[in-house]
């Protein structure tokens, strides 16, 4: 059974970042351990670093958000995923937070800067 | 480092060089073999934006701070203020984030990197650069490249010393220093002598690897050809050139002009494809190295380099080992070659 992930950014990260003009992607076959830099995105001439929320190998990049960038901003959760990797320490996942907890945790945060 | 209670304003400087965005392509951006000729460094930088050139001349600005307190027009705001206390010199900060005096002149650009947990903002500041220098560093040419790498957005430059001859790279430093100090760092205000004092003032920093361990590895790697070239996105060069009515066959009579057109793949700044369209006229007048060609230049890097291969691809091709001189065709493709990898 393969363990293969498909990572991309949230639509509140795309929000934030702005027009993303530029994806910087890791190639397949690139070794990553969770939180290892692994490419960029370009907006607003800031390069913001993408990072591996696991360890595993990655198996393939998206062409097309490389030809296409604003694809992220458009389609986050669907067309505009970045890569994929073969897991190789699954339990990594429970650190992950849930969408319930993300959302939950955005809220605070927005709370946050208002206080 | 940890910026949360400590945020860092770094001025810098710079011996003449070059400096491209993270994902920009130089031989579209500058003039590489031009630079080459006259000691110009080239250097990629981690954060994204156009490409700039340095020297002496020109201050750079670092703004240090957690990734959550980025924040780009409170530095410029900043920098803005310090350039009208210190010199009186009114300037605008546009759409782009430039700085701008005098309706259109740029004084400055800027550029971000936002990491997990801290971010830097930096720009420039053209204090008394050579423009001269710096246009011919820069200068449009018809290089034939197409590519998804980001461009660069030219504008009309100006150095500050020109507006008032009071500024120096020295007095900006200590306007700007003495602006940040006195500002809080969470909204722009005039804290005056008061907040000068209770902070940490101006220090030195030394980059050597003693100071910041691990700084040798970094500096290495980038200032690698892989970092600078190799990590261009991959890119395509194609370029027409006539032929001279020298080089054609001589009783033939041609109904177009005949052109030579070389296209090139470019990945990792390395050629991994050559296509060569030769005009019929060439080939009937004796050029027959198209393959051989194509074959040695695959692999080679998109520099000089590619020329010493393809002068060797067309010397083997000839069947007698006594010729080891190109013959003139063959010295028109090399030329035309020349041109295209050094995008003149």
């Amino acid at each position: 059974m393969d363990d293969i992930g498909t990572v991309g950014i949230s639509n509140y990260a795309q929000e934030s970042l702005g027009d993303i003009v530029f994806a910087q992607l890791p190639d397949p076959g690139t070794k990553v351990k969770a939180g290892d830099e692994c490419g960029a995105l370009e907006s607003v001439k800031a390069a913001s670093e993408i990072y591996s929320p696991v360890s595993g190998v990655i198996t393939e990049k998206n062409n097309n958000v490389e030809n296409k960038p604003g694809l992220i901003n458009t389609s986050s959760f669907d067309k505009g995923w970045l890569f994929k990797l073969q897991l190789t320490n699954p339990e990594e996942l429970n650190e992950l937070m849930s969408e319930e907890d993300y959302e939950k945790f955005l809220k605070s945060d927005v709370e946050k800067d208002h206080t | 480092m940890d910026f949360t209670n400590h945020h860092v304003m770094m001025v810098w400087r710079n011996e003449p060089c070059v400096v491209i965005g993270r994902h920009q392509n130089p031989w579209q951006e500058a003039n590489v073999s031009h630079l080459a000729e006259k000691d110009i460094s080239l250097a990629r930088r981690n954060s994204g934006g156009g490409t700039v050139y340095h020297d002496r001349g020109n201050l750079n600005i670092t703004f240090f701070t957690p990734r959550e307190r980025y924040d780009r027009k409170y530095n410029l705001e900043l920098i803005k203020r310090a350039l009208f206390r210190g010199f009186g010199i009114k300037s605008v900060i546009n759409k782009r984030d430039d700085i701008v005096v005098q309706d259109n002149y740029k004084i400055s650009g800027t550029a971000a990197k936002l990491g997990r947990l801290t971010a830097y903002h930096h720009c420039t500041l053209l204090v008394n650069a050579n423009k001269a220098d710096l246009s011919k560093a820069l200068a449009k040419r018809e290089h034939g490249i197409q590519t998804k790498a980001t461009e660069s957005t030219r504008s009309p430059v100006a150095n500050l010393a020109d507006i008032d001859h009071k500024v120096s790279v020295e007095s900006l430093q200590t306007a700007v220093g003495y602006e940040y100090l006195r500002t809080p760092a969470l909204h722009i205000e005039d804290g005056g002598q008061t907040l000068i004092k209770k902070q940490r003032g101006f220090q030195f920093v030394n980059p050597t690897n003693e100071w910041f361990p691990g700084l040798s590895g970094l500096r290495n790697e980038l200032e690698s050809w892989d970092w600078c070239f190799g990590r261009t996105p991959v890119f395509t060069v194609s370029r027409t050139f006539p032929v001279p009515a020298e080089l054609l066959a001589p009783s033939r009579v041609y109904r177009a002009s005949e052109e030579l057109v070389i296209n090139m793949t470019v990945e990792k700044g390395l050629i991994s494809d050559v296509t060569l369209n030769i005009p019929p006229g060439l080939v009937e007048s004796g050029f027959h190295g198209e393959a051989s060609v194509i074959t040695h230049l695959k692999g080679k890097r998109f520099t000089s380099e590619a020329l010493s291969a393809l002068q060797d691809a067309m010397l083997t091709r000839h069947l007698s080992n006594d010729i080891k001189k190109l013959d003139e065709k063959e010295q028109f493709v090399a030329k035309c070659f020349d041109q295209v990898v050094n995008t003149i």
